[in-house]
């Protein structure tokens, strides 16, 4: 057995580090490259690479349903990308919530972040059903 | 309004923004304004690209081990219930108000600016009962300084009600609110500053988002102006967090004192009767 200085941290934390960070890293990336291919699409098409439409009327949720179910029916278009670059962008501190209380909750079994994280979680996931 | 003038704009306010350390949103409001923009359509549009850059900046440090995600996810269940009530608030306001608010802020940042404190971090020497059944304290390893800090944080019963206070106005202007974070991190909890500053990226992510809930139900976000803004802010606090200035040079600080000090006059002059 060899020894852990007293400093380092368990390796438990660290892994909660690397997945959180990945996630953030990820979400960013894949929701600019979704809004950069939407934008370039339109431009291509077009000739404006500006959009002219509006999310109005719908929640977060049904506003994600959307853009799945046009996706499943194979209608790609711009418009498409430029959504699901949007909607990537705002899961990913969601997404990064959630995977943080999962991990109190059953890898640290730390009871009291497991209610702080769920709290967040819940009052965003509120927030997302506003419409 | 044209894609590519937004585009441009957003460009130099991530770039400003990064370089400052000051964020995006505290430029690009005003000048979205300035280009004809309506003040609610800017401050719904900026708390998106809000996520997307602290939510950019925040993942390296969080791999790096120097963020604090407990004292993180503690301190979020103030600010996301602080941005809802404050993106709820701009809804219903008035625009004359808004300007003023924020014309005040931008005052207010170029107070911290010019006061700007290079005092050492002095370690919390006595941890309050709820800090530590909080569990708020850790240790990072310091490249500058080649060895592990260990820090406790402390006074927890006021960084929590402090920082529902930041959340409201994060979510009522749609900005990060950064500075103000990283006060309370600093002034009251006692973090080390780059803890404080690390950390506060990661809660501004969540906050923005919760701001952003409530303008995209509200019909705010509208795809046209999100995008070029979005993509635009992302480089430039790219090519901002690269060049690495960081108000070193005496001559970039006396830029940024000028930059905010217009534009917060400017603001509350149109707060206060001029064109909105």
């Amino acid at each position: 057995m060899s020894q852990t200085p007293a400093v380092s941290q368990p390796p438990a934390a660290h892994a909660m580090e690397i997945l959180v960070g990945y996630i953030l890293q990820v979400g960013v990336l894949l929701s600019m490259a979704l809004i950069a291919v939407g934008v370039a699409w339109r431009w291509l098409n077009t000739g404006n690479p500006g959009f002219d439409y509006t999310i109005s009327g719908m929640n977060f949720f049904e506003f994600v349903l959307t853009d799945i179910q046009q996706m499943l029916a194979g209608t790609f278009r711009p418009r498409l990308f430029a959504n699901l670059g949007i909607a990537t962008l705002m899961l990913t501190p969601y997404v990064r919530v959630l995977a943080s209380m999962l991990y109190f909750a059953f890898a640290e079994r730390n009871r009291k972040y497991t209610v702080f994280t769920g709290f967040v979680f819940v009052v965003l996931t509120y927030s997302l059903f506003l419409r | 309004m044209s894609f590519l003038p937004l585009l441009l704009v957003s460009i130099a306010a991530g770039f400003v923004g990064a370089m400052s350390g000051m964020g995006g949103g505290v430029i690009l409001i005003p000048a979205l304004t300035l280009l004809g923009m309506d003040i609610k359509h800017a401050i719904a549009i900026s708390v998106v690209s809000v996520i997307a850059t602290s939510s950019g900046s925040a993942s390296a440090y969080v791999r790096d081990g120097i963020t604090n995600l407990k004292i993180g996810m503690f301190l979020e269940m103030f600010t996301i219930v602080g941005a809802l009530v404050g993106a709820a608030i701009t809804i219903v306001a008035a625009p004359r108000p808004l300007f003023f608010v924020f014309g005040i802020v931008l005052l207010s940042s170029w107070l911290a600016l010019y006061l700007q404190r290079h005092e050492g971090w002095t370690p919390v020497a006595h941890q309050d009962a709820m800090s530590r059944w909080l569990q708020l304290e850790g240790s990072y390893y310091d490249q500058a300084a080649g060895q592990t800090i260990s820090y406790r944080g402390a006074r927890a019963y006021f960084g929590g009600p402090l920082m529902f206070g930041a959340g409201l106005i994060a979510g009522l202007l749609g900005i990060g609110a950064g500075a103000l974070k990283v006060l309370i991190h600093d002034l009251v909890m006692g973090l080390p500053p780059k803890v404080s500053t690390t950390t506060s990226n990661l809660i501004i992510g969540v906050t923005a988002l919760a701001g952003t809930s409530v303008y995209l139900a509200a019909g705010l976000i509208d795809p046209g102006l999100a995008t070029p803004v979005i993509l635009g802010i992302v480089v430039g606090a790219f090519f901002g967090t690269r060049l690495l200035v960081r108000l070193s040079n005496q001559a970039v600080r006396y830029f940024f004192l000028v930059v905010l000090a217009v534009l917060g006059i400017e603001m509350i002059l149109r707060g206060l009767g001029g064109a909105i």
